[in-house]
């Protein structure tokens, strides 16, 4: 069974929903989670739900970079969902701070403030690149029960991508 | 894994019920040492408003001090992400402040393309809020409709720019790409596509009742009131107000263009609603003009690095609004002062006027209407009925609340069709 | 809910025409006759000196007013020459005082921007007789700048957070980010929070 039909399979039956929260980003990318749900990317297809509360839900995907004013928030909504949890930063502000690293209002990313399981990069995060992101994420619940970690996503890439690899994940592929 | 029990259905008429008596309020843990950050606090009469006050600054992040400690092209960047909706505009209004201190004249190439891509993000962001709108009054099939829809201007803005939003367009002098000419019928095709989809929503808006009921008589705000409490954009010309910067103090190419100022005198979420969707048509006119005008030559200018001691005001029609930019430059690389006044911010005391003496239900689409710069998703909304009791509920669950009080009144928008989607 | 609605008009949405006329560079003097008029109108009645009074382009109109005459400069622009629309208030640190600049306008585009300074300590009047909106406009002034607005309405803070210190505006030019990261934790912080690298805020 390909993986993709693997992935649906395990959709329909854990159908993991997900809490998105922004921590003050510029909205652009919480705009690319919802259109990552609309027609024609339809996120919806691996069973993934926005769900309102956190105590219903499995993800959260955050936005932003924290900002002050959310932070104690973001904790608060982090403790309600209940475990097993997996947090997502979606963009590069909720992985690093982005262009807003440094602003006396920003903490620097969602990692800055609660456990972070897996980064979608990008300003904003493709639809692409989040619906890639979940996809890569669920498939390795299923087969791991855990996040990805960087060295088996290493292994998914093409041949000549682990030059622009960070440095430590393809010495981790080499000791294979 | 584990599922918890359902919710209790929180509705307006259990609140009112609910209001001499103290109430354990069935939203998550409550932390007592740690206060809720409440966005919006309404004191409510039974199922209606009597007052709302507002505080914000969630998405404060230290961006006007920032500027002061990059350097202007660095601000280009970080100025485009104040907001993800419309980054350009805050791209243009800050690059044209600057331009305008150093003496810069635009090259007219320059000029048309920084026009064509503002208008294409105000497509994108009118189609994005009808979307949103729809979703707030449980319209859920014209979300799913018309951000179909906005893709293909998503699309159109990547192949021209590189990315769907935060284009990175502009330098200082001019813009950074060219519109190749085998882009020309491209745009035109996009622009085709949606006036045809976009005069099927206008055929949903003036024929649908059961829409034409739920927008109408809601968030209300006079004339005099829009006047006097400085609201822009769309939402002061749905109540009158026959203000746009476009046409009132012209930038890029726009005073070589012809257009309406789409205005209405609902003065209601309706009147709003009705000025986006006209504006979308202006758009496509002027669009169709760009393409027929636009003139050749280069698409910059050169820009010194260091920008000479002075000041200059920039003011851009935005989607929501009228965008002002305030640049001082010191002879340096950095500016001296760089003041951001978004649309979303004039409209900041318009919208408790708009709120008051209206339902409770009709907060989120009210707010909504004046297409806020601002993530409504999580934001909490406290209530208070007589009591001091004060009860929290989240955005969601007020918006839900008030789709579910207009299906008890007849008004169910779920089962809505989009005109002419019968074969799709 | 009953209530008669109006619809669209069936030919359509309506709306206004604009009137756009291209401009070329030879209309620019007449494009500045306006602007010129306003500019007239006020050395007349205000008698500024020298370089305090400027035209930058058609729409742009820069005066320089010091304190005790902006209260006269301000209400005679909104009341008696029609500047009924104020963009924002921007506030400067100047040093040792706190520059401001109230960004007025009137409809047909023309931009009045009245710049006034105060040594810092010293106090403002709000403009909200004026304009009501203009109160988020002052808050920000207060927040950011250490601004002291008098007869200002009394709102939520804006836009710094709640638990921001009081006295520590970062818009300052000798304002510095250290003290303000730690005093801005909250006290009960949730022991329970995991945070991978650390709560530190970052400056």
């Amino acid at each position: 069974m390909s993986v993709f039909h693997r992935i649906v399979r395990w959709a329909q039956r854990k159908s993991p929903w997900i809490l998105h929260f922004n921590t003050g980003a510029c909205n652009a990318c919480d705009i690319e989670i919802i259109a990552a749900l609309t027609p024609r990317f339809d996120l919806e297809r691996l069973g993934v739900q926005l769900k309102g509360t956190p105590r219903h839900c499995d993800i959260m995907a955050c936005s932003g970079p924290v900002t002050k004013q959310v932070r104690d928030r973001l904790v608060r909504i982090y403790q309600q969902v209940p475990e097993p949890k997996i947090v997502v930063a979606v963009g590069t502000c909720a992985t690093s701070g982005g262009v807003f690293t440094g602003l006396y209002n920003v903490m620097g990313g969602i990692d800055q403030a609660i456990k972070v399981d897996a980064y979608i990069p990008g300003c904003p995060a493709s639809p692409q690149a989040i619906i890639d992101g979940f996809a890569k994420l669920i498939k390795s619940l299923e087969t791991t029960g855990k996040p990805p970690a960087p060295e088996t996503l290493a292994a998914e890439m093409p041949p000549g991508a682990a030059a622009e690899m960070p440095p430590g994940a393809a010495a981790a592929e080499e000791q294979k | 894994m584990p599922r918890l029990p359902p919710e209790p259905r929180v509705t307006a008429a259990s609140l009112a019920a609910d209001a001499d008596r103290v109430v354990t309020v069935p939203i998550g843990p409550q932390h007592p040492a740690l206060k809720e950050p409440e966005s919006f606090m309404v004191d409510l009469r039974g199922e209606k408003i009597d007052a709302v006050r507002m505080r914000f600054g969630y998405n404060h992040r230290g961006i006007e001090k920032g500027c002061e400690q990059r350097s202007y092209t660095q601000d280009l960047y970080l100025v485009e992400r104040v907001c993800g909706i419309c980054s350009y505009s805050h791209s243009t209004a800050f690059v044209q402040a600057v331009e305008e201190i150093a003496g810069l004249e635009l090259p007219p190439r320059a000029r048309y393309i920084r026009t064509l891509i503002a208008e294409l993000e105000r497509i994108h962001s009118h189609l994005l809020w009808l979307g949103v709108a729809g979703h707030e009054i449980g319209f859920d099939t014209l979300l799913m409709y018309t951000w179909r829809d906005r893709e293909q201007v998503m699309i159109l803005l990547a192949r021209l720019t590189g990315n769907r939003v935060n284009y990175g367009m502009n330098t200082l002098g001019g813009v950074r790409r060219d519109i190749a000419a085998e882009m020309m019928p491209l745009i035109l095709k996009v622009v085709d596509s949606l006036e045809e989809r976009t005069k099927t929503y206008i055929e949903l808006a003036l024929t649908e009742q059961t829409l034409i009921q739920r927008l109408s008589h809601v968030g209300k705000l006079s004339k005099e009131d829009a006047l006097r409490l400085g609201t822009v954009g769309p939402t002061a010309r749905a109540s009158g107000v026959d203000r746009d910067a476009r046409r009132d103090d012209p930038y890029a190419a726009y005073a070589e263009l012809s257009f309406n100022v789409v205005i209405d005198d609902h003065c209601d979420v309706y009147g709003r609603t009705i000025v986006r969707l006209g504006e979308l048509m202006e758009t496509y006119s002027i669009i169709r003009q760009i393409l027929k005008q636009m003139p050749d030559g280069p698409i910059a200018t050169k820009a010194p690095r260091r920008i000479p001691e002075g000041e200059a005001v920039s003011r851009y029609e935005a989607p929501r609004g009228e965008d002002v930019h305030y640049v001082r430059g010191n002879g340096s690389e950095k500016p001296e002062r760089v003041k951001v006044r978004a649309p979303t911010l004039a409209n900041f005391s318009s919208v408790s006027k708009m709120l008051e003496d209206g339902y409770l239900a009709d907060l989120p689409i009210v707010i909504a209407a004046i297409d806020p710069c601002f993530s409504c998703t999580d934001r909490m909304v406290s209530l208070r009925d007589g009591s001091s009791t004060r009860r929290t509920m989240t955005w969601d669950e007020v918006s839900r609340m008030g789709i579910q009080w207009h299906k008890e009144r007849g008004l169910d928008l779920s089962t809505l069709r989009i005109p002419g989607s019968a074969g799709e | 809910m009953s209530d008669e609605v109006k619809a669209g008009s069936a030919e359509g949405i309506p709306a206004v025409a604009a009137g756009n006329a291209a401009t070329e560079g030879g209309i620019r003097a007449a494009a500045e006759g306006p602007v010129r008029a306003v500019a007239a109108e006020l050395q007349a009645k205000f008698s500024f000196p020298e370089g305090a009074l400027k035209v930058q382009r058609a729409t742009r109109l820069w005066v320089e007013v010091d304190r005790s005459s902006f209260g006269q400069v301000f209400d005679h622009l909104v009341k008696g020459m029609g500047f009924s629309i104020l963009c924002t208030i921007t506030g400067l640190d100047l040093g040792t005082d706190l520059g401001f600049i109230y960004h007025l306008a009137r409809d047909g585009g023309i931009m009045a921007n009245v710049k006034t300074r105060v040594p810092k300590g010293e106090s403002i009047k709000s403009v909200t007789p004026y304009f009501p909106g203009a109160d988020i406009y002052e808050s920000e002034l207060q927040d950011l700048l250490g601004a002291r607005v008098e007869g200002k309405p009394v709102s939520p803070r804006y836009p710094l957070p709640e638990d921001w210190p009081q006295g520590d505006h970062p818009l300052l030019k000798d304002w510095k980010p250290k003290d303000a990261a730690a005093a801005a934790a909250p006290a009960s912080a949730p022991a329970a929070a995991p945070a991978e690298k650390g709560a530190v805020p970052n400056a």
